[in-house]
Order: C-alpha cells, then structure tokens, then sequence
C-alpha cells in the first residue's frame, strides 16, 4: 500500500507535489459535448498538446523546417467518448483495441468509478473512426494503455458526474452539495426515494449542456468501488458463446473472398505477372494484377486461395541470405555501434576478474492464433474496412496511400482480435483487401493462411549480445559492459520507423529496451550495434527485453556464481538506487517469499531468478525446473509484479500467467529459421508451441509501490522468463545456456 | 448436401472436398468455430460431430452429412423462459475468466465439452491430457485446468 501525504516526509511531499503538478500540466485537455439529440448525453474530450503520433510528427518537422516551436494544435479527435441514453444505459466507446489482455474492462472499470455507474447498467463498445477517433490514438501497443489513459479518463468521468450532479440538483431543487451519485443516479444524501437515474437527468434536461472549466476534484483511492477490484471481463459472455466477430468473422452482404501472390523470397518484386489459368479456377470471379500486385477474387476463400498458384508469376531481386549467413551477420562486434548508456568508465577497473560471456536470440513468430485478416468495401471516394488491428492509424495511413484516396473518406473499424503480441501492427491485410475491393467495387473478405502469416509477417529480430564484468580484490562487481546486437525494431520503415528518426537515435530504442542496466554498479556501459538483416523484423511480445534481459540477467547470474554469492542476494547487493531499488528489494523479497527461495528445492529440481525493469513495473521472476536429455520442464513459477496501483488484480494475474507460458514456449521451443531468403517454418507442426503440458503451477505477488498505475503489465513479465530458467537449469546441472531456444542435448 | 447444424438443417452447395470449417463458417455463417492452422494441429476449430471432436479444419464437410454437427453456437440451451443457459463448461470459463482473446477459446470448450461427456470426474493428470492438443497462444493453461475441472463440478450439481 502506499503511504497516506501525514506519513511522508517533507521531501517525499515535495516530490509527490511535484510529480502531481508534471501530470497536471502534461494533460491539458479540452472537453466538448458532442451529439445529444433528445435524451442523449455524449461527452468526449480530445487531449491537448502534441500527444499523439500524427500531432508529434508535425510538430517536430515543423521545429525542424521551420525553427518554430510546436504548434500544440489540439488534434479533433475525442479521446474518450460516453454517451447515456434515456434507458440509462452509459455507453462507453474504449479507444484501446481488446486483444485479450482484458484492456476493454479495465478502462470501464476506470470510467465507471469516477461516474459512479452500475455495472450493470454499462455497454462498452470498441472505438472507431466513423466515430470520429484518431487512428494513432487507439494504437495499441507496448503496454502503455492504462497508464496513458488512467488520468484523462478519470477526469472526462468526473466532469460529465459534475454535469449531471449540477442538472439532478437543478430538477430538484438542491443545492449541488446535497446530492449524492450512486449507481447510476442522483440522489439527496439520506433520502435514496429522491434517486433519479442519469438517463432520466438527461431526458428532462432544458436547454444546452455547459461544461464545467476545471476538472472536478477526483475521488481518493480509498473511495474507489471499481479500481482495484477483479471485475470479471465486459467481452467473456460473446466470446464463450462464439458470438464475438473478429476480423476474420466480418460478414457482409454480397461479400467476396480475396488472396494475394507472395514473393518466393524476402524483397522479391514482381518482375511480371499473368492471370495465367486463375480466370478459369472453380469459383473465380476476377484475377487482379497492377503495380506489382497480383490477387485472386473468388466466391470462396478456398477457391481464391487456389487460383493463386494458377497465376503466371515472376519474381526478381530479394534474398537469398540463409540462416548461417543470419547467425553471422548478427554478433556483437569489436568495435563501433551507438553508445547508450554511460556511467562512470568500464575500462577504469585494472587488474580486475573479468568475466564475459555472450548470448543468442532468434527469430520468433509471433503464432497469434488468428491470422491476419480484414474486410473492405471500397467505391470511388470512400472505402470501410474492418480489421484486426492494433494500429487503426497506421492501416488507415497505408490504405489511403494504397487506394489514393484522403485519410479521412476511410473509416477503419476495429474488431475484436485473436491474439497480436505486435503482430497485428501490420497494416498488409488492410491494404490488401482494400486493393482487391477497388478493383472489383464488392466487399472483399481476406484471411491469411497460417502458412502466409508464419512466413510473411515479421518477426522477432534476431539478436546478440556480448557482457563482460570485473570483479575486484574483494568480490566486488566494479564494472558491466552490455554490447548488443539486433536486427530492427522500431527502424522497420514498414511499421512507422526508419529514416531521419534512424539518423537522430543510432540506436533501435525499441530492439534496445531492457538493455539498460539499472544495478548500482560504479561504472556501466551499454553500446548498441545496428545489424540488419534483409528479412523482416518488427515488434514481437516485450520487444528488445526477451533478448535483452535473456543476456543480462543470465549474465548477473554467472557474475554472482563468480563471487560466491547466493544469486538472489547478489542482485539485492546491487539493486538501483532510490525509489526503484526498494522496489527491486521488495518484489525480490516477495518472490522468494513465495518460492521459498531459502529451503533448497527437491532433488532433482533447481531453482533459478530473474528481475527486470520494464515500461515502468517492476518484476521479480523465480523458476523450478527439471531436465534431462529429453526436456527441460518448468513445474513451478513465482512472480511478483510491481506496476503500481493495479486496477483490475485478476486481470494483471492472467497477464502474468500468458507472458511466463509464452516466455516458456519462446525459451524452450520456438526459432523461425530462413533458408534462400524464406522462413522454412509454416506452420505449427514445424513451429510447435507450449502446450498444457508445458504449463506450471504460478504463484504471484502484486505489489504496489503507488497510488496510481506506473507501469504495463501486458510486456515486462515475459523479458525475465528465459533467465529464469537458464538459470535454474544452471542450478539444477552446471550447464550454462546462452542460446535460445534451450536444449540440453 | 444437407447438414444439421445445432438442431437446425442447412442445405448447403457446396462440393465433396469442401472442409467444414469454411463451409460452416462462410457458407452457413457460423463464425464461432475458428481457423487457426488449418492442419489440425492446434484444435481452434473443433466441433462435434455426433459427439465426437473433430478438427474442421482438415474434415470434409460430406463426412458430416447425416450426422448431427455441434459447433459453440449450439453448445448453451435455451430454458422454458426463453433464457440462454449457458454450457457448464462455458460458465465454469467465465467464472474461472479462463479466455483472453478467446480465438483458441471455441475449440477448447467444444474439447472440453465432449471430454467431461466421456469422463464426469477427472482428475488433473487426465484433464491435462485431453487438453494438451489444443494450443493458446495466450497462455490460459492454468485457467483451462481448473476451469474445467470446475465444469465437472458444475455439471454434477446440476445433474
């Protein structure tokens, strides 16, 4: 818990004004009323400042064209949108795509604290841009939603409360302080037979709404009725009875199904393409070919996918590269790279122990379980697709170029999705459809085959990383040098990055995350070298931290077995300093609390630990395992997690069971591997993933170190999995595994 | 060919290869049941067919002509009241709040479902192992044991 303002010190208080003051000035916001209509309340609020990704740009190419400081023009996109009908039903539109982290409910259960609402009395819808929601706001990704909408959505709740409770008390004739708001309704304090439910508010309001000019005062945390509580999922009930549509379940009418040529190798063009015999395939209604496109539409998704191998194709250019030239391209060199992290000098530290060592990441698929797949209905000026997306703004952005058509006759509506882990950043289906749907004028339906998904998404980058340390006289660790090696993240020019902001940075910050090192060791050093290979690569679950953490605590493991020293211990011996150290003590503390780190494990089992700081949450990781030459099994998981003041503990608990069985699956099975320039991988007989019987028994410890949310919880858990179990096998058998993914054969 | 769906006929034009799960899910419109590898390898698109569990997605659907086809639409009932009464192993994964994105979700029950028909008290060790071939990416596996060990239970207190 944190501590009430009588228990702080004077510092604390002073630093607590002051980070209150930084959110206060960072989130100026301007409300409006939109809509209403006979008995409809809807408020939206659009963030002011350059806060989102299209406004950002602007304002620094404009610094930089023009010397001028950034507008700050507010974009006019809502940020939140509520709406109460005269049923009382609030209605709330989450600009955050629901891709089974729970994120749907969590912003609900933000809203409806605030509003006061009864859950039952609750529909939430998913935003879209038809209602006039900025693509790039509703992007999401690294585990930054609650975070970044915690605060506006609280204070957009409260001055629509405000609104009302200044109308209930009008109708009435009270005085504002008199009333109450409880469940959907205002009521005099005391007298709970005056209670007028909102929708009853809004339908005998006269006149205009106003505003109010100031946030109201927000509740404190310990008036909270839904924040903090495991409010059970707002999608559960459509998505067990299979009635929740996904990308791939959009149905329209007189719809059509689409498939598309893909390159024989990674950059390959089309050098030129026929409809060969496609036009004559079963169920073929249009063979599509421009500007080094070819598609197939048909009236079943079979047959479109059928004709494909029917076209006359042929490719030129791409790679050949193989997965050992990969292997060799991706290593840490000597020399060079962008320095990104500099305390004290690592060179300083003479006749030292040095200890070093050198780790390896591959490439991963991300194995969503439902593939890529949109739906677009296009005509001359204007296009509607539906997708599974986590980027509504940049599908948006890639169709309009596509299609030649302006931003804003193109309505994107996201669905539900089955799954992303970053893959779902990918606009190619959108586009795609959008293409096919142009050029027939019907409703064009595309899903990608497993096969197209496994092979011509992107994927994790491949990675390698190079520590060494010194350890003086007395077994101190003076020194940590990290080098890393990674193909791209961010840089990927396909998923937003690339170019002017590749010159600025030198380094990927995205494949760079989790590397810095956050010890308190007297001179650190961590250097990033840019190694590109010709295969794509983007966001994958925890971007740089699987690869980076994977080294760095394994390293510290190996350091702390150099010293003699317990690891667990070793790692306190070295914690931050400041706020953030208590918080590694704490969540070290609590994980070995639940292992019992103290009392050996069984023979034949060996335990091992991992910390991590990432996006802001705090994680400390113990595993169990066991091995033989036939598999390394992991049977037991303790986890304490410290992303600050948790809104939903059920939901934070199931991100910490998904992220440690897929970390499990990443360290144990998974490695996409490419031969002449293609993924040998396709499927997942040659891809397997975890299954139940890979799963172990978890135990977690959320702590909470504020009194608001600091930190993700979709990402940061997974980056500790790998270290964990490498080092638990280390503990269990000697055997030091520095390459992904762990056999012991 | 005619095919009955969750008690309702369908006759359907479709050819004698056509897999089921495309003939279910774009022919008929039945979206519950998913696609996810189209191998058979990872159970997304698992239905019943007279009780048993089948993969759609590597099933012609002429298999199924005759038979009697549940996919999840058809796996809750409808009281005298006229209410959705949800299978005991759909509430039991609400309650556990076992789905995330829930694309895995519809195979897994159906599984789930036909399993507890042939075993009404499992264990843990047998859970596991009828569970163990249907794959989630989300890592719900934890949640997955012990929700449908709470089906059992549900089931049996409704018996």
């Amino acid at each position: 818990m944190a501590k009430q303002p009588e228990q702080l010190s004077p510092e604390e208080q002073a630093a607590a004004a002051e980070k209150k003051a930084r959110r206060a000035i960072s989130r100026r916001r301007f409300l409006m009323v939109l809509g209403g209509g006979v008995g409809v309340l809807a408020v939206g609020a659009v963030l002011g400042g350059p806060t989102l990704v299209r406004e950002a740009r602007l304002a620094i190419n404009q610094a930089f064209l023009t010397g001028a400081a950034p507008s700050g023009a507010p974009p006019k996109s809502p940020f939140v949108w509520f709406e109460i009908t005269a049923d009382n039903i609030a209605h709330l539109y989450i600009p955050k795509i629901e891709m089974g982290q729970g994120i749907h409910t969590a912003l609900t259960q933000i809203a409806a604290d605030e509003l006061e609402l009864d859950w039952a009395q609750i529909q939430v819808h998913q935003a879209d841009s038809a209602r006039g929601f900025d693509g790039d706001l509703m992007f999401t990704f690294g585990s930054t939603s609650v975070t970044a909408m915690y605060q506006p959505i609280r204070e957009i709740a409260a001055t629509l409360r405000e609104m009302l409770r200044a109308e209930a008390a009008a109708q009435m004739g009270r005085t504002t302080t008199e009333m109450v708001a409880v469940g959907s309704a205002f009521e005099v304090s005391g007298a709970p037979e005056t209670r007028i439910a909102y929708g009853k508010i809004i339908t005998d309001k006269q006149g205009e709404w106003s505003i109010p000019g100031t946030v109201p005062a927000l509740k404190a945390n310990s008036d909270f009725r839904y924040i903090g509580t495991s409010a059970p999922r707002v999608d559960l009930r459509e998505k067990v009875t299979g009635r929740a549509i996904y990308g791939y379940d959009v149905r329209v009418e007189g719809m059509v199904y689409g498939a598309v040529a893909r390159p024989p190798r990674y950059g390959a063009k089309l050098k030129s393409a026929t409809a060969g015999d496609a036009e004559t395939q079963p169920g073929v209604i249009a063979v599509v070919i421009q500007d080094g496109f070819a598609g197939v539409i048909a009236s079943a998704r079979t047959q479109a996918q059928n004709a494909i191998l029917h076209l006359a194709l042929e490719w030129e250019g791409g790679t050949t590269i193989s997965q050992a030239e990969i292997d060799s391209i991706v290593s840490v060199p000597a020399e060079g790279g962008t320095l990104i992290q500099r305390d004290g000098d690592v060179t300083s530290a003479a006749n030292s122990k040095r200890i070093e060592a050198r780790y390896r990441t591959p490439m991963a698929v991300h194995a969503q379980l439902e593939p890529q797949a949109a739906m677009a209905t296009v005509t001359a000026d204007s296009a509607v697709v539906y997708a599974s997306t986590q980027a509504p703004g940049l599908t948006r952005e890639k169709i309009a170029l596509a299609l030649k058509l302006d931003e804003a006759k193109i309505e994107i509506i996201p669905t539900y999705v089955g799954g992303a882990f970053g893959r779902k950043t990918g606009a190619d289906v959108g586009v795609e459809a959008a293409l096919l749907a142009k050029a027939t004028g019907r409703p064009v339906h595309v899903g990608w085959t497993r096969e197209e998904d496994m092979k011509y998404g992107y994927r994790r980058p491949p990675a390698a990383n190079h520590l060494w340390a010194t350890l003086d006289g007395e077994g101190n660790l003076t020194a940590l040098h990290h080098g890393i090696a990674s193909s791209d993240v961010l840089f990927n020019p396909e998923v937003g990055g690339g170019g002017f902001l590749e010159t600025l940075l030198g380094a990927d910050p995205l494949a760079a995350y989790g590397g810095l090192i956050h010890y308190n060791i007297p001179n650190r050093r961590v250097i990033y070298h840019t190694t590109r290979v010709p295969v794509p690569t983007a966001y994958w679950r925890g971007l740089g931290s699987f690869a980076n953490t994977f080294a760095s605590e394994s390293f510290m493991d190996e350091i702390a077995f150099e010293a003699g020293i317990d690891p667990l211990e070793f790692r306190l011996r070295y914690k931050p300093e400041g706020d953030l150290g208590a918080r590694y003590e704490a969540a070290l503390t609590a994980a070995s609390q639940l292992a019992n780190w103290a009392t050996p494990p069984a023979p034949g089992r060996g335990r091992g630990v991992a910390v991590t700081y990432d996006r802001g949450t705090v994680v400390a990781l113990i595993v169990e395992v066991s091995g033989d030459e036939q598999r390394i099994r992991v049977h037991h998981a303790w986890c304490a997690v410290d992303p600050g003041l948790v809104i939903n503990p059920d939901g934070a608990i199931a991100q910490v069971q998904g992220s440690i069985i897929m970390g499990i699956s990443s360290a144990l099975y998974e490695r996409q591997v490419v031969e002449n320039g293609m993924a040998t991988n396709q499927n997942f007989n040659d891809y397997p993933l975890a299954r139940m019987t890979d799963a172990p028994t978890i135990d977690v410890a959320l702590l909470s170190s504020d009194d608001t949310p600091i930190g993700g919880m979709g990402e940061p858990v997974i980056g500790a999995v790998p270290a964990a179990i490498s080092n638990a096998v280390f503990a269990l058998m000697g055997l030091r595994l520095r390459e992904m993914p762990f056999t012991l054969g | 060919m005619e095919l009955n769906v969750n008690g309702q006929t369908y006759e359907v034009e479709v050819s004698a290869d056509d897999l089921l799960l495309w003939v279910l899910r774009d022919t008929i419109g039945l979206t519950g049941t998913k696609f996810g590898c189209g191998i058979g390898v990872c159970g997304s698109c698992s239905v019943h067919i007279d009780g048993m569990v089948m993969r759609s997605c590597i099933t012609p659907a002429a298999i199924a002509v005759g038979k009697t086809i549940t996919t999840i639409e058809g796996l809750a009932t409808v009281n005298d009241a006229g209410e959705e009464v949800l299978h005991p192993v759909q509430e039991a994964f609400i309650e556990h709040q076992v789905p995330q994105c829930s694309w895995c979700m519809s195979g897994q029950m159906m599984t789930a479902a036909a399993f507890l028909e042939s075993n009404p008290t499992p264990n843990d060790d047998d859970i596991i192992a009828a569970m163990s071939n249907n794959t989630c990416r989300c890592g719900t596996y934890v949640r997955i044991r012990s929700a449908v060990a709470r089906a059992a239970q549900i089931a049996e207190d409704r018996a």
